[in-house]
C-alpha cells in the first residue's frame, strides 16, 4: 500500500466515456460565470488553441451562460448542467463542444440564424441584444433543443481550422 | 482571472474625469461599472475617459454598459473615451462591431 502512482489510477471500463470530459452543475449565479473561464482555459489549452481563440471561446461560453441566468431563469435560482469535451471527426478534424442544460419553464424559441443576421443599427445603438450575436460571431455552430423540461443549447468550435466564419449550423 | 472590480478615478478638474477600471468585466461585476459610471453623465461633464489597459475580459453585458456612456456622448456632445484595450477585449469591440463606432485611443492620456 502506499501513495498510489498514475498508473494505479484507472477508469473502470464502463467510466470510459467520461474520460476527457469536464461536468459542471451549477445554480445560475452570476459568479459562476469565472468557474466556467477556468473550465474554458483547460479545454482550450487541450485544444492547442491560441489565447485569441481561446478568448473567443471563454466569449461564447460566457455569453450563452449569461442568456441562460438572465432570459430563461428570468434572474432566479436555477439549475445549469454543463458539460464539454473534444471529439475526433470522421474527417480527422476535431471539435471542441460545450453542451449546455438548463431546466427553466421558459423555453427560447428564437431563430438563432435569423438572430445572427440581423444587421447592426449604429445610430440607434442601445444596451443589450449583443450576447446571442457574440455567440454566432465566435462559434463555429451554435444548436438549440427545445425540451419538455427547459433547453439543450450545444456550442461548436472547429480546433483545426483556425479561425470560424461563424454558425455555420 | 478577476472575480471583483476595482476602480481608480481621477477627476482632472470638474469638467473631465478618467477612470481605470482593474479586472474583468462580466455580467457578474458589469454592475458596479454602471454604478461607477453614471452618475458622471450629467450635462456639466465634458470628457469621461475610461482607461481599460488592467482589463483582460469583457463580455457584452460590459460592452453594454459602456454603449451607455456612447449615449451619453451623443445627447450631450460630450467626449467618451476608452484607451488602452488589450488584444481580447479589442477583439470583442471588433467582433461587435463596434470597434470604429466607439472613440478609442491606444495610449491613455
Amino acid at each position: 500500500m502506499g501513495i498510489p502512482s498514475v498508473q494505479d489510477v484507472s477508469f473502470p471500463e464502463c467510466e470510459s466515456s467520461h474520460v476527457g470530459k469536464l461536468s459542471l452543475q451549477l445554480n445560475c449565479n452570476s459568479d459562476c460565470i469565472h468557474v466556467l473561464r477556468s473550465m474554458v482555459a483547460v479545454m482550450t489549452a487541450r485544444a492547442g488553441m491560441s489565447e485569441l481563440r481561446s478568448n473567443r471561446v471563454a466569449i461564447g461560453v460566457d455569453e450563452l451562460f449569461a442568456n441562460i441566468t438572465t432570459h430563461a431563469y428570468g434572474g432566479n435560482a436555477g439549475r445549469i448542467e454543463l458539460e464539454t469535451s473534444i471529439i475526433d471527426q470522421p474527417d480527422n478534424n476535431q471539435v471542441l463542444i460545450f453542451d449546455f442544460r438548463d431546466y427553466a419553464s421558459r423555453m427560447w424559441s428564437g431563430d438563432i440564424k435569423e438572430v445572427a443576421s440581423r444587421p447592426d443599427d449604429h445610430e440607434n445603438l442601445c444596451p443589450g441584444g449583443l450576447g446571442l450575436k457574440l455567440i454566432c460571431s465566435v462559434s463555429d455552430c451554435c444548436e438549440h433543443t427545445a425540451l419538455e423540461d427547459g433547453n439543450h443549447w450545444r456550442l461548436i468550435f472547429n480546433i483545426n481550422d483556425g479561425e470560424n466564419d461563424g454558425c455555420n449550423a | 482571472m478577476d472575480v471583483t472590480l476595482k476602480f481608480e478615478r481621477e477627476d482632472r478638474d470638474d469638467l473631465h474625469t478618467l477612470i481605470h477600471i482593474i479586472g474583468d468585466v462580466t455580467i457578474h461585476t458589469s454592475p458596479r461599472l454602471r454604478e461607477q459610471l453614471k452618475p458622471m453623465y450629467t450635462s456639466k461633464m465634458q470628457e469621461i475617459h475610461v482607461a481599460l489597459d488592467q482589463v483582460d475580459f469583457m463580455d457584452s453585458s460590459g460592452i453594454a454598459t459602456l454603449v451607455e456612456g456612447l449615449q451619453w456622448s451623443r445627447l450631450t456632445g460630450g467626449r467618451f473615451v476608452l484607451s488602452g484595450l488589450r488584444d481580447n477585449v479589442r477583439d470583442v469591440f471588433s467582433l461587435a462591431k463596434l470597434d470604429t463606432i466607439f472613440d478609442i485611443e491606444d495610449s491613455i492620456a
